[in-house]
Parts: C-alpha cells; structure tokens; sequence
C-alpha cells in the first residue's frame, strides 16, 4: 500500500497539506461526478428530484389544505427514500476506491510526525497477562525512554515514554522472552507517511488503519501502538480535520463540474 | 477463486466498509455526499414546513373568520368540478348517446341534467368562456374575438393580452440592453367568479380555462389556457425544417428553414424571439440543432443543445428543453418536439411551436408563478401554449391526421394528469379544467363525418376514420373516472362553450362588401393583399376583419373613417342587416348568413365602443372565409372550404348552443354560459355581485341537503 512516495514539506511559505487536500478535492470530485454520471439511471434520478420537488412546492402551494400538506410530507418521505436509493447504485461503483483513497491520504495527512525532542508513548499490547513482566524495549542509537515502563494489567499493556533526540525513521523493538517485534517511528519535520500501529491478524483492520506488515501469529503481542498528534491544516483562516475539507472542497467540486457537465446527482 | 465466492467475497467487504466504517469511510465521494446532505437537507425544510403549516393553520381560519371570509357557511355544495369541453357539441351528443357510445354522459343526463346551453355573441370560445368566468355579456369584459383592429391603421392584435418590450433599456453602441422584463397586459376586464370565491376563503384550482392569460392574483391556483402565446409571441408558429427546396411560404402559423448538409449530417435551426438585444430591429435568435440519418434503420439521432436522441420516421421525440441565448445573462427558456417526417430522399422535420417552459417560465403562465413549475416537476415538461395542438400544421399538409392525432392527444393526456391531481388537491372548494382537444378535433376531422364534405371528397366512405365518434367516447370515459372521484356532495358541471357545424362553404365578406359597393379598392385594383393592403379607405363605408366582426368606416373613431356616426351609421347598419340577412350561396341555394345582430341589441357594458358594429352569423355550413378574417378581398364571395380546417362555430350564435350536463337536477330550461358564473357564487352561499348578467339556476342537490348549508369546514 505504500503507493504514495513521502512528500516534502515545501519551504515556500505554501501550506503544503492544504494544496494537496485542494488538488485531491477538484480530482475525485471530478472524477466521482464522472463516475455518478456513468453509473448511474441519470433520468430516474432527474425524475426522483423533480417529483421531491415538487412534493415541496405543494406544501407551499397547497398550504391551506391540511390534507395536502401532511399527504405530501409522506410523499417527500418516500420520493426521498426512492431518490437515496437511485444514487446507491453508483455509491457501489465509487466506496471501494474511495475508501482505499481516504485510507491512503489519511496517512499522509491524518497526524503529524513525531518532532526531535519530543516526548511519546509506546504502548504494547500483549495477548497474555503474564507475559507484562517479560517484555523490554529495544531502542535504536537516538532514542531514549524518558521514564520507567508502566504496566497496565487490565488492558494487557506495557507504556514507554520515548523521546527521539533528532529527525529520521527508527524502527524499535519490543522485546518478549527472547523474540522481537519492530515497530517504525518517524521523527520529521514534512509530510510523511505515518503508521501509527502495528497490528496482529486483524486484516480488516490492518487495511485501514496500519501501514506496516502484521506482527507474527501467536507470538505474544497483539499491537504496538504510537501516539502521533493529529494534524490540523489550516484553510480560510479555520482549522480544519483533513476530511473534513475534503469533504466540503470536494463538494463544492462536485457541485462546479455536475453544472458544466450536466450530470444529474 | 470461484466468481461466487469472488462476489461473496466484494459483497463482504462492501457490507463491512458500510456497516463497520472508520469516520472518514462515511464519505464515498461527491455524489453520495450531495445525495445524502440534499435528502437530508429536504426532509428537513418540508418537516418544518408541515410543522410549520400544521400549527399556523388553525390560526389562519381564525384570521379568515375574523375578516368575515365565513367559508362554506351557507355552501349548498362543498366542491364544484367544472369539466370544460371546448366545442362538445349537444346534437352530436344526443346522437352519440343514443349510439350507446357515451355511457357516463347518459348516465349523468339520467340522473341529473342535460340541457343545451346557450353561447355569446359570437360564439368564438375567448369571447364565450370570457363570459362563463365573469358571468357578465362581451360589452362589460371586452372580449369580441380572438383579434381587435387598430383604428390607426385598420391592422389586428391580439384581444386578450398585449405584450411589449421592457418599459426602460440601456443603448451601448449597437446593442440595446433591456432593463426589465416584458411587460404584459391583459385586456379582458370583468372579474372571475373564482376570485370572489377566494375572497370567501374557498379554495380554487383553474386549469387551462381560456383567457387567464396573464395569470391573475387570486386565492387559489391557476394555470393559464388560451392565448397563452409561444416564445416568438405569437399564438404558434410551427417550424418546417425541409431539404426539399421551395420557396413557398406558409399562409400563417409556419415558418420553412432549409437543411444544409455538412458532411454526413444535416444542419438546420429553430428560429426563436426576436433578439432582445438588437434593439428592435427585428433580429430572431436561434438554436442549431444537427441531425444524422440512418436511412437503413429509417430513424435519425438529433444533438440539439446539450441533448441527443433518436427518432424513427414518423414518431415525436419527447419535450426538449431549448435555449435561445441573446448575450451573457440573456437567454429565453422553451421546449418544443421534434416530429421526423420523412428520412428519404429528402429529410423533413416538424418542429412544434417552441412552448414557454413552464418549469422555467420566462413569462408568467400560472398563478402562482411556482404553480407552472410544480406540475412540470411533478409530471414533466407540458404544451403551455394556449392553442398548442398545431392545426396550421395539418392545414398546410405538413403533419397528416395521425401525427396531427397523435399531438392533440399526448397534449390532453398532460391535462388529464394535472386534472387529476387538482381534484386530489382540492377536496373542498372549486375545480375547473377546461380541455380543447375537443375543439381541435372536430375543426380538423368534421369533414369526415359529412357525406359530401369538399375537404374530404374522394376519400371512401369506409376508409373515413371515425376521429370524432372516438374522441367523444373518449372524452366520456374521462367523465367516468372524474364521476368516481367525487361524492354526492360535490357539484359536476360539464359545459361547453359551443357546439359545432361544417365548415364546407367560405363567405367572404369583403368582397361581398366590395361588389355592393360598401368597401372600395385604390385605382386599377380589383383584389388587396391582406390586411387591406390595396382598400381605398376614404372610400370605403364598411369592412370585416376576424371571425364575425362587421365594421363601420366611422368618422372619428376609424383613422380615415368616412361614415357620420349617428342617424347616417345607424342607417348604413339596417341596410347592410336587411341585404346581409339571408344572402343565399348561388351553388348550393343554402342561406349563407342566417343573422345580422347589431351590438347595441346584443351588448351593453362599459367596452361596447370597442365592439364590431354588427355580429354576423352565418349559415350551417358556411363561415367567414379564411381570406376575409385576413382582412382580403377577392372577386369571389362563396367558395368551397378545402382546407383540413372543416368544423367550425363561428356561425349564427343561435345555431351552436353548448352543452350542460351536471350530476344534480336543474330546473331551469334555457340555460346559457353566462349563468354558471352566479350559479356557482350561489350553490357556494356567496351574494352575487350586482353587475353580473347572468341569473343563478335553481339546483336541486340530491341528497336531500338543498335548503340546508354545506357544514362549515
């Protein structure tokens, strides 16, 4: 899955993160409208909205008949549930992809790399209680833990505060017994492909939320687990989540391109 | 892998991505998310707005109380249903009744009333449902014809509406840019008795009656009928797009435009307005449009605008939206159809008047304006123009009697549904539809019911298609489901403005007036062009224009008017009644015209000056020919009609009475159009407004409840 080479935090006074959510929202909202276009019953759906709209127009026109106004409340409720219905089709054609996408583009742009100096928590996950006591860390030249590991019986967990002294990619190691698990840590500055966890089986999971290799079967720990911060990109002088502005600049995208194509949604 | 377990497989992972998402799964895109946000965002407005209408209605009865709207308080009636059928006949009626061919006409005639009802002076359906709405004679609403002359210049415009350009414009060089809409007039006076019912607070729902155009203000809704002009402003002009090359025009009602061939397609336009940017000079904008013939398959794909399809010879493509674009933020909105005529060895295409879009209607076609928009959303794009069934077309043989069929009914089918839905919309209070397709019908299709029509000579008896037996049985079964619509305590009128007769004969009038010596031609002239182009006005004492209108050369009223009104006008009226009255046709020996009327006996109102100066009816069988309504004088007084045109009403008023049928006992024997007006306000407890002509019938409701008020809503 590491399709997406890391991206270098531009020195132009550009707001690199920004850009990209922009770039990527006019694409796929293109791209989707394209695709919605294609797959879908383009004159159902015309019809659905005109007969949603003119449910409403009723409520207006008709305002004074009480019958009217409740019957064509129950007709917006189905002529609504019949237009959803329309647009699930092409919702099939475009969720896979989609889905693949955000879960790539959220690793790039859902957390901020860890910075030199800064202190985190390791957290390691083990399938056994007993094994709490065994377990040790193994730190590459750099980085360093800044407390004693804290053990958390009820959830089977083992905490390292850990602080890198400068900027690259480490790979630590949890030691069980005499096996070791190695979890990537990325101390940077740009925009980096960031995995926060490490996880064992759990395909599913591991598809969407870990960019690493999944950590060997029945060997102790279930996950290894760094807390990156969460990034926050500013646009328009808010702060935004990144799918959040996605979200809305995709949108408004779609909305630009279904007028100039003429594609009904 | 197997392709079952494969699709298990994808079936699955979708199940789990939609069922199980991480918060940023939720989103699939633009389309999913405007489909969701606008469901949503719908469901949302109209929740509030049913709360919203729920609760403020209690208080809205209240403040119709408070303002003595007392609806329904002394209603003998709690709906009327008003099923207009322009032109149903009372004799064809009877004779198809008899045939066992109307089985809920005779139904209603059982159990309630079936009388003829007498029309106007003419009887010509603007002048005739004027007076059905208003309840008052042509003299009080002003209404004599479908055109008026300018006394200036003796030229026609239309009666009802008048339309101008915008009051102010910006000149930029050569470009004029309109400040402002259209503005729109109407000419018919008197006051709908559906307004005096909304004032009462009774709901009203008016469909395609004629002469509502422009829309008035009321309490209720209305969709405008005839006159209702097409995007050119005028009352249709179709457009015969040919490769056949002639340089003959039609008569009216048309335009021909050739077929360039560019490559392997074909090019061609639908002209539009007139540019509202040049200024006036006249300038038309148009939309191209291309076509590719498949003479193998004998069909044809179209790219007009932005959309595309296919038609086999001799199909209609749906409405297409057009768009005549004069400059940025100037466009006009229509829709027309497309009819492929013929594929090969020439390619011609019938395109219908271009409709005002009644989704985005650049001129005012409904009341409210959103109750235009609402039916084309709720049943799709609908013929808006008020004589939208294209008889020019069939008149100038470029549809045929299938096609032209075909128009008039896929037009009617749009006004049953709208019909319909009025009815469920209006459970209580007034609804009234008129439907022309009866109209149409019998004007193009009556010289297949006579024995000798000159229209339709050398057409087999057997081979004559039974169009008007069908539409009248056709028309019967769409009483039928109206008649299981209603209860016992809703009102069903059926009404006619007037009936029908042949049309196999022309008279025309002005070359009568001529050969008597009434109207007279410049030097050398033995014939004028339309619009007596080639008339000696300071000469001529008399002339006729439209259907019935006869006119005096009064001085001081006509421009160049010659006759002294008084004693000198009243004289040259009774001699022209005493000639006129009974003017037998040399060929047939038949009474050309079996009446003169002069507009002082036949009207009385404030607008009577605007009146012809005698009405005349003509003969069964004969009317005003179609050179004389141009205002064109010929050598030849009586000739044969050989036009599809050959039905007609525009005769001898007494001779083309309507029909009324209603579901309740009526006690009164001569019934005319412009009693239902009064009748109406009475059966709904309102008084009647002391202006109107017309004299309330005495209604029986049978179910008992006559002297007792409809139970206040």
């Amino acid at each position: 899955m590491a399709w997406l080479p890391s991206v270098p935090m531009g020195s132009l006074g550009i707001n690199v993160p920004s850009g990209i959510v922009a770039g990527v929202s006019l694409v796929i909202g293109l791209l989707m409208v394209i695709v919605f276009g294609y797959t879908s019953d383009q004159g159902a759906i015309r019809i659905a909205k005109d007969r949603l709209k003119a449910h409403l127009l009723a409520l207006r026109l008709f305002q004074d008949q009480i019958h009217v106004v409740l019957r064509s409340y129950g007709r917006i409720v189905l002529a609504t549930g019949h237009y959803l219905r329309l647009a699930f089709k092409p919702l099939l054609f475009v969720i896979v992809p989609m889905t693949f996408l955000i879960v790539q583009l959220d690793r790039y742009l859902g957390s901020v790399p860890l910075s030199a100096g800064q202190t985190f928590l390791l957290k390691a996950r083990m399938d056994n209680p007993d094994v709490l006591n065994e377990t040790s860390l193994k730190l590459p030249d750099g980085v360093i833990t800044t407390a004693p590991a804290v053990h958390v019986p009820t959830e089977d967990e083992v905490v390292w505060r850990v602080v890198a002294n400068k900027e690259g990619d480490y790979v630590v190691n949890v030691q069980v017994a005499d096996q070791l698990f190695a979890k990537r840590i990325t101390v940077a500055s740009g925009l980096p492909r960031l995995s926060s966890v490490r996880l064992r089986g759990k395909f599913w999971e591991r598809i969407f939320r870990s960019a690493e290799p999944a950590l060997p079967e029945n060997k102790f720990v279930e996950a290894i687990d760094v807390q990156y911060p969460s990034r926050d990109i500013e646009f328009l002088g808010f702060e935004w989540n990144w799918i959040w502005l996605f979200f809305v600049l995709s949108l408004a995208a779609g909305f630009l391109f279904k007028s100039i194509l003429g594609i009904e949604i | 892998m197997s392709d079952r377990r494969r699709l298990i497989a994808c079936f699955a992972f979708l199940t789990l991505i939609l069922l199980c998402p991480l918060p940023s799964h939720a989103y699939a895109g633009p389309g999913a998310g405007f489909a969701v946000l606008s469901s949503f965002w719908t469901l949302f407005v109209a929740f509030l707005y049913s709360v919203y209408a729920f609760f403020v209605w209690p208080f809205r009865q209240l403040f119709r109380i408070l303002r003595r709207r007392k609806a329904y308080g002394k209603a003998q009636i709690k709906r009327a249903v008003i099923l207009g059928f322009d032109g149903m006949d009372p004799e064809l009626t009877e004779r198809f009744i008899a045939q066992g061919r109307l089985p809920n006409l005779a139904k209603l005639r059982g159990q309630g009333t079936f009388r003829k009802l007498r029309t106007t002076y003419p009887a010509i359906s603007p002048v005739a449902w004027s007076t059905f709405m208003t309840g008052v004679n042509p003299g009080k609403h002003n209404i004599y014809d479908f055109l008026a002359r300018d006394l200036g210049s003796y030229l026609p415009y239309l009666s009802s509406a008048e339309i101008k350009g915008p009051k102010r414009t910006w000149k930029i060089g050569k470009y004029t840019i309109p400040l402002g809409g259209p503005r729109i007039k109407g000419m018919r006076r008197g006051t709908p008795f559906w307004h005096w019912l909304g004032e009462a607070g009774i709901f009203c729902s008016v469909l395609r009656v004629p002469v509502t155009f422009p829309p008035e203000k009321f309490s209720g809704v209305l969709l405008s009928g005839m006159c209702v002009p097409d995007l050119k402003g005028s009352q249709g002009t179709f457009c015969f797009c040919t490769t056949r090359a002639s340089g003959d025009k039609f008569r009216e009602g048309g335009v021909r435009v050739a077929i360039e061939r560019v490559g392997a397609r074909y090019a061609s336009y639908i002209p539009g307005p007139e540019d509202p940017l040049a200024g006036g000079s006249g300038q038309e904008l148009r939309v191209h449009f291309e076509i590719y013939p498949d003479p193998g398959k004998n069909q044809a794909r179209f790219s007009v605008d932005s959309e595309t399809f296919h038609l086999k010879v001799g199909e209609y493509s749906d409405w297409i939206p057009v768009k005549f674009k004069a400059g940025v933020g100037f466009s006009a909105h229509g829709i027309c159809r497309f009819y492929l005529k013929e594929i090969s060895p020439e390619l011609e295409i019938y395109v219908t008047p271009v409709n005002i879009d009644p989704g985005r209607p650049d001129l005012p076609i409904s009341h409210p304006v959103t109750y235009s928009i609402y039916l084309a959303k709720l049943f799709g794009p609908y013929a808006t123009l008020g004589l939208a069934e294209d008889t020019w077309a069939l008149n100038e043989k470029v549809l045929d009697d299938e096609a032209f069929l075909a128009q008039c009914y896929g037009n009617h089918e749009d006004r049953e549904r709208m019909l319909f839905d009025a009815l469920e919309k209006t459970q209580q209070g007034l609804c009234a539809c008129v439907f022309d397709t009866t109209d149409r019908v019998q004007h193009m299709f009556w010289r297949y019911l006579e024995e000798d029509h000159p229209a339709a000579r050398g057409v087999p008896r057997d081979q004559r298609p039974t169009v008007i037996q069908d539409l009248y049985a056709r028309m019967d079964e769409l009483i039928g489901r109206v008649m299981k619509e209603i209860d016992e305590q809703t009102l069903l009128m059926i009404v006619s403005d007037h009936g029908f007769k042949s049309f196999a004969r022309c008279v025309n009038l002005n070359a009568w007036l001529h050969q008597n010596g009434y109207l007279a031609l410049k030097p050398g002239k033995t014939e004028s062009g339309d619009w007596f182009e080639d008339v000696d006005w300071p000469c001529t004492r008399a002339y006729t224009m439209g259907l019935n209108g006869l006119y005096l050369n009064l001085k001081g009223r006509e421009r160049e008017g010659i006759v002294e009104p008084g004693a000198e006008a009243e004289s040259l009226k009774d001699e022209l009644r005493r000639k006129l009255d009974g003017l037998v046709d040399p060929e047939s020996g038949r009474a050309g015209i079996t009446g003169v009327f002069d507009c002082d006996a036949v009207y009385a109102g404030p607008y009577v000056d605007n009146a012809p100066d005698l009405i005349v009816g003509y003969g069964d069988g004969f009317r005003a020919s179609w050179d004389s309504v141009m205002g064109k004088v010929t050598t030849q007084v009586f000739e044969d009609n050989l036009k599809a045109w050959s039905g007609d009403h525009c005769i001898d008023p007494r001779l083309v009475p309507g029909v009324l049928f209603c579901n309740h006992k009526i006690s009164e024997e001569k019934p005319a159009i412009v009693d239902v007006a009064p009748t109406i306000l009475k059966l709904f407890g309102l008084a009647l407004p002391r202006h109107l002509d017309g004299r309330p019938w005495t209604v029986r409701i049978s179910t008992g409840t006559s002297a007792e008020p409809y139970p206040a809503s």
